[in-house]
């Protein structure tokens, strides 16, 4: 991938994220001036970088939302509903093209009809107001440049004159931050129709040598050309907000321009280039963590072979095998201090995560024929990007759900005395060494009472153990694997995936999850997560040939009974344990495995607590370990049952096992 | 690779990108005094432009490339923009 398209890719993505929100915001408070300007801004310059490319059905849609934009910001044009959606729609089409792109390089097949629909979407407000004409409504402007450079080059502009030529000025500020964005103001020039004249000058006077910033651009453009003021306008088209132009009268080269407009300049308007920071892909960070734990496992195998060494050589050269060891104690420490480093690179504010959100939330309560509103706080609390990522998926779950199943539709909210619009606030902050992730609506709440009936009626728990649950216990049970209260399927969030897959995906990340809910005025989900990379420790258990690992923090106990104390029980088996029976699954007929014939003595990890207690039997034990989690790709995908991957010392992919959903 | 340095001249040849930018600035830093030679060269980036109009080194022979030595060049030897 050129290096050109790689960079096309990070701005593409951020321009299209700050486009949508501004339009969201813009929707809100369409009054909002400053929110257009930067909407108009974003989708001008993620145009002008597309067309560094051959993406002609991408450009032409973006052109469109351009000039529709443009409209509004000349006041022709209302923002209507219809107004966002068309833009929005644009939008959303080009993140896709451009993760298309990221993929394969090029944009999808349909891509051409798709681009046309969204064109004539986007004309289409533009045309109903074709008749009110804008021309006399071009601001004025100071274009004392235009008569200094027509002064300035008298001889060219007579000579064009003479020969009965209209000149025309054009004076183009390229943005500061113009070579980022791949333009090249020069190659621009060299595609200027009938030039006559050209002076170059700078916006800031030039610094010293020493203190010049080679990509930062300062040039200021002036030029004459007897081409007509279209023709010019359609060479620099993709850089608009950064020209003038005017013509120059035949009559008086020094007198007054006959006419002059000038759209906004904005040098260096661009946002994210401050400091001395670098943009890096992620996935180069990825690798480079990769290697880190490459070299971590290498590290632990050269810390085995020096232990061996040590022992054979210690008493034939001490002084050599005290060197071997330091050495190796130094790399030890290199390597730890480098996995922090790394660690910290990684370090993502959750706006990442959280950015995407509302617009997907306005989708949801638009299909829903519900009015929401997504009050989002403490997106600049920092975590892992792994962190960051992770709770993307069931964020966008929890928030699907609270507008499908929390806010009421607006005749019960009516009802109900609440204001039509349900709200629902996703907040983070940092709680002491973690983050806390606040899911909250103002909508119904739950129900301990429904919640026991459907537990009941799809045998999570014995019932009488239901009843005993307090009403704040008996909510969890929504988290249970199988339990889901949707009695009807919605195409929002009704793929059979439930709160379970949420609990999941978060101890996943290395976090927890928990509901409190108040019939009537809603409910709060809270994910607390750790702030860095998950490390979890795991229990190690045999089973045939392989090794799983079980969450140390699911494991209540291990044990060791011998055979003949274990008792049948209806259709499986169990033993008793401290004068309880607690029933006995063997842990490869929960994996789908073949089973190994059994020893004299059961070992078993014994999962859960108080009546959900079960001892899993495993062949044996083989000690724990710290692992670096992997979630799985995903909410939806993966294996039901694993809870993700960890790599482990020797080389060897570790399947972490979800012990609650295994055992259901 | 198109900037090169040859003794006290600075040879840039082929089409200039943003990226020659930088090793001609520190060229150009090194040692105030270097030539720049633009026979050899094509298209010039505006950050390669900007450079030459920021330092004004001298420049040795005459450009190559159409565009640079019609509208360019003479910009680049005159006398530095008010």
């Amino acid at each position: 991938m050129s290096e050109l398209l790689e960079q096309f890719l990070i701005e593409g993505r951020e321009l299209a994220q700050q486009a949508t929100e501004d339009l969201l915001a813009l929707e809100r408070d369409p009054a909002d001036a400053a929110r257009l300007d930067s909407a108009f801004r974003a989708v001008h310059t993620l145009k002008g970088s597309v067309a560094l490319f051959d993406l002609q059905p991408m450009q032409r849609a973006l052109h469109a939302a351009e000039d529709l934009l443009d409209a509004v910001r000349a006041g022709r044009l209302g923002v209507g509903r219809g107004v966002i959606d068309a833009l929005l729609d644009c939008i959303g089409a080009s993140e896709a093209w451009i993760e298309a792109l990221a993929r394969t390089g090029t944009l999808p097949a349909d891509a051409p009809g798709r681009g046309r629909g969204l064109e004539e979407a986007l004309r289409a407000p533009l045309q109903e107001d074709s008749g009110a004409q804008p021309a006399s409504a071009e601001p004025p402007s100071d274009a004392s440049w235009a008569i200094a450079l027509a002064a300035a080059e008298a001889p060219a502009v007579a000579a064009a004159h003479a020969a009965g030529q209209e000149v025309t000025a054009l004076r183009y500020v390229p943005a500061a931050d113009c070579f980022f964005l791949g333009d090249d103001p020069m190659a621009l020039l060299r595609a200027v129709p009938e030039m006559i004249a050209l002076r170059l000058g700078a916006r800031q006077p030039w610094p010293d040598g020493a203190a010049m910033d080679p990509f930062a651009c300062n040039l200021v453009i002036e030029l004459l050309s007897t081409a007509g003021e279209a023709e010019l306008r359609q060479a620099f088209r993709f850089v608009a907000d950064q020209i003038a132009t005017a013509a120059i009268a035949p009559s008086a080269p020094a007198s007054a321009p006959a006419s002059a407009s000038e759209e906004a300049s904005a040098p260096g308007g661009a946002p994210g280039l401050g400091g001395r920071s670098l943009r890096v892909d992620a996935a180069r960070i990825d690798a480079l963590m990769d290697l880190v734990g490459e070299m971590i496992v290498a590290k632990n195998g050269l810390a085995h072979l020096v232990a061996q060494v040590v022992a054979q050589l210690g008493e034939a050269d001490p002084r050599l095998a005290r060197a071997l060891g330091e050495s190796q104690a130094g790399i030890e420490a290199l390597a730890e201090q480098m996995h922090r480093t790394v660690l910290g690179v990684r370090m993502t504010p959750l706006a990442r995560s959280f950015n995407r959100l509302p617009r997907l939330v306005r989708d949801a309560a638009a299909e829903l024929g519900k009015t929401v509103v997504l009050d989002i706080r403490g997106e600049a609390v920092e975590a892992d990007k792994a962190i960051v990522d992770g709770l993307f998926d069931p964020l966008l779950h929890l928030l699907r759900n609270a507008v499908d199943h929390g806010i009421e539709p607006p005749e019960a909210r009516a009802g109900a005395g609440k204001p039509a619009a349900g709200r629902i606030t996703l907040e983070a902050r940092r709680e002491g060494e973690g983050i806390l992730v606040e899911v909250a609506d103002d909508g119904r709440g739950i129900d301990p009472a429904r919640i026991r009936q459907a537990a009941k009626a799809r045998g999570l728990m014995p019932e009488a153990a239901i009843d005993a649950l307090g009403d704040e216990e008996a909510v969890q049970l929504v988290f249970r694997p199988g339990f889901s209260t949707a009695s009807a399927v919605t195409s929002l969030s009704g793929r059979g995936v439930g709160m379970d897959a949420v609990r999941a995906a978060v101890e996943a990340l290395g976090g927890r999850v928990s509901l409190a809910s108040r019939p009537g005025a809603g409910s709060t989900i809270r994910l607390l997560l750790p702030q860095g990379a998950a490390v979890t420790t795991v229990l190690l258990v045999r089973l045939g040939g392989e090794v799983f690992g079980l969450p140390s923090d699911a494991v209540a106990e291990t044990a060791r009974i011998p055979a003949g104390r274990i008792l049948p029980l209806r259709q499986g088996e169990a033993f008793v344990l401290r004068d309880r029976t607690v029933p006995l699954v063997r842990l490869s007929a929960l994996l789908d495995l073949p089973g190994t014939p059994r020893g004299e003595m059961v070992r078993m990890a014994v999962v859960g607590s108080g009546a959900a207690r079960v001892g899993v039997e495993v062949d044996g034990f083989a000690g724990r370990a710290d692992v670096l989690l992997r979630p799985l790709p995903g909410l939806l995908s993966g294996m039901p049952g694993l809870l993700g991957t960890a790599l482990m010392g020797d080389g060897q992919v570790l399947m972490v096992l979800d012990m609650p959903g295994l055992i259901g | 690779m198109s900037v090169r340095l040859d003794g006290p001249v600075i040879r840039l040849e082929g089409a200039c990108r943003v990226e020659d930018a930088e090793p001609l600035l520190s060229f150009l830093q090194e040692e105030p005094g270097r030539v720049v030679d633009l026979s050899a060269a094509g298209g010039l980036h505006a950050a390669v432009v900007q450079v030459l109009l920021a330092l004004r080194p001298p420049l040795a022979g005459p450009p190559g490339d159409p565009f640079t030595e019609r509208w360019l060049a003479p910009l680049l030897a005159g006398p530095p923009p008010g």
